[in-house]
Parts: structure tokens; sequence; C-alpha cells
């Protein structure tokens, strides 16, 4: 097929906007169009830490970081050790306890994992991610 | 009929398939077309999730980046299919590299203001990586792409 870039670019550009449309038309308004859905396992800072001693602080960074820093009391348990982290943070699990998992900031993907892995793994209930993370406790400390 | 002038549907770009530079173009193109109907297919088939790793840039709105999370990945798809079939390849390796230009950019940007990026363009596959290695990747997919691009350019002037 011969044509300049620009003409073969346009065309391309122009064919992929049938499948997306078509697929935005299937999703309709089950697709949050306007505003980013807040997810419900989500809690705040002051939140967590209204749960005061009943908190269980997961650290969901890799190693370097939580050895460099942490939450206090926080425990380790990221995806990259996760088979051999998952026991001894069991072992400190108690039923009446809030589980919140963080990581580094409002845009790290990691603890939301984490948290859905303890849910559906380890039939954890009361699992919550810390919104903002670490970031979130570092600013909150100044 | 001179072998040489055999089109391949494949390189129809020029150059046929038994020579060495269309069999290189071939597996060039091959390959880069498949990693991107790879990660457009991983990114079509959830696009609000893609949706809040285009947030995670904190670059554009959600509202357009909602809209732009239903259109980029079939952009890549048909784009990468258009290299592995030879139809609009020039076309196809010129929007590929320019959006992987943006998204390197962006990246970059991204990570000199401080933020923790989980782009998830390759779903769990990369997701791990350290951002050198994500920086490594992307650099030798664009190497590969402008090959492929002044390739196919190149052979389709020889054509003429």
């Amino acid at each position: 097929m011969k044509g300049g870039l620009w003409g073969q670019a346009l065309l391309l550009i122009a064919l992929a906007l049938l499948p997306a449309i078509g697929q935005a038309v299937y999703y309709g308004e089950r697709a949050p169009w306007q505003a980013q859905p807040v997810t419900s396992d989500e809690v705040d800072l002051a939140q967590a830490q209204a749960w005061d001693d009943s908190v269980m602080w997961l650290d969901a960074r890799p190693d370097a970081q939580f050895q460099q820093e942490h939450i206090p009391g926080a425990i380790l348990l990221n995806e990259d050790r996760w088979n051999e982290l998952l026991g001894p943070m069991l072992a400190a699990w108690a039923p009446d306890k809030h589980v919140v998992v963080y990581c580094s900031s409002l845009s790290c993907g990691a603890s939301h994992d984490v948290a859905r892995r303890l849910r559906d793994e380890a039939r954890l209930s009361n699992v919550y991610v810390l919104r903002g993370g670490w970031e979130t406790w570092q600013a909150a400390k100044k | 009929m001179n072998a040489r002038h055999v089109q391949s549907p494949i390189t129809n770009a020029g150059g046929g398939a038994g020579t060495s530079g269309g069999s290189w173009r071939f597996i060039l193109a091959f390959l880069v077309g498949a990693v991107f109907i790879y990660a457009g297919a991983l990114k079509a088939w959830d696009p609000v999730k893609f949706a809040s790793d285009i947030q995670n840039f904190h670059l554009l709105s959600w509202p357009l980046g909602m809209r732009l999370a239903f259109y980029l990945p079939w952009l890549e798809i048909v784009c990468g299919l258009a290299l592995i079939v030879g139809w609009l390849r020039t076309g196809a390796a010129g929007i590929l590299t320019a959006l992987l230009v943006v998204f390197i950019a962006a990246t970059i940007a991204a990570r000199m203001r401080g933020i923790d990026l989980d782009c998830g363009c390759f779903g769990k596959a990369t997701k791990d990586l350290p951002f050198a290695w994500h920086l490594a990747i992307d650099f030798a997919l664009l190497a590969a792409l402008l090959g492929a691009w002044f390739s196919f350019h190149s052979a389709a002037r020889r054509s003429r």
C-alpha cells in the first residue's frame, strides 16, 4: 500500500476509532466517564489513626524501602516475597485487627494488590488501603 | 519473473521475502508488532484500570484519560497488526514511535516530580521491575521501532 506517512497514519487513527467506539458503547454508563471511582477499601490517615491499637500496619513496599524507614510497628508484606512474609504476618494478625496496607504514594498499586490478595487468598476481612500511602504519613509528620 | 520482484503480502514495503533484508524486516516487524498487540490487548481488556494508570501520571483530567483509555489500546493493536501484515507499515511505525516517545517523556517527567508510577504497561510481567529496567525496555522498543521505520521507508523508496 502506497501513501505517505501522514496519510497512512490518519487511516490507522481512524481505523482504531471503530473498535474503541464499539467498546465504549458496550461499556456505556458502567464506565466512570466523569470522575475516578473511589475504591471502597481506602481509608485516610485520620481514620486509620482513630483505630488506635486495633490497627495493624502492613508495608507493601520493596524490602529496601521498608528497611530504610517505615511506620512504627508496621509489618513487611510485599509481593516480592509473598510466600515467605505471609506466615509471620498471619501469626501477628487477630480477628479484631483493622489491617491497613500502604505503599509509597497515591500512585502506587502495590497496596491495593496486597490488600486484594489478603482478602482473596488469606480470607481476611477488615483489610484497608491507606490513601496516599507512605507519602501521606511522611507529610503528616512534618 | 525475477524473484526479486515477487511481492510478499508480508513484506510489501519492498524487498522480497526471500531476501535477507526482507526476512530481517519481517522478523523485526513481527516482534515489535506482537509486543504492541500484547500490550494493547492487556489494556483493552480493562480500560478502567488503564484509565487509573493514565491518571497516575497526573497529566490529564480523568474524563480525558478515560476516553484515551478506550482508544489508545486499540490504536496499539491496530498498528501492531499493521506492522505484522505489512499494510500501512510506515504509518504504523510512525504512530507507535510517537506514542512511545510521549510515553517515555511522561514517565521521565513523572519520575522527576517524584511520582511512584505503576504504569501497568505489560500487566504483571513488568510490574515489579525497577524504573531503570522499565526505561531500558522502552528505549530498546524505541530503537527497534526506529529501525523498522527506517527499514520500511528505505525499502519503499527502493521499490519506487
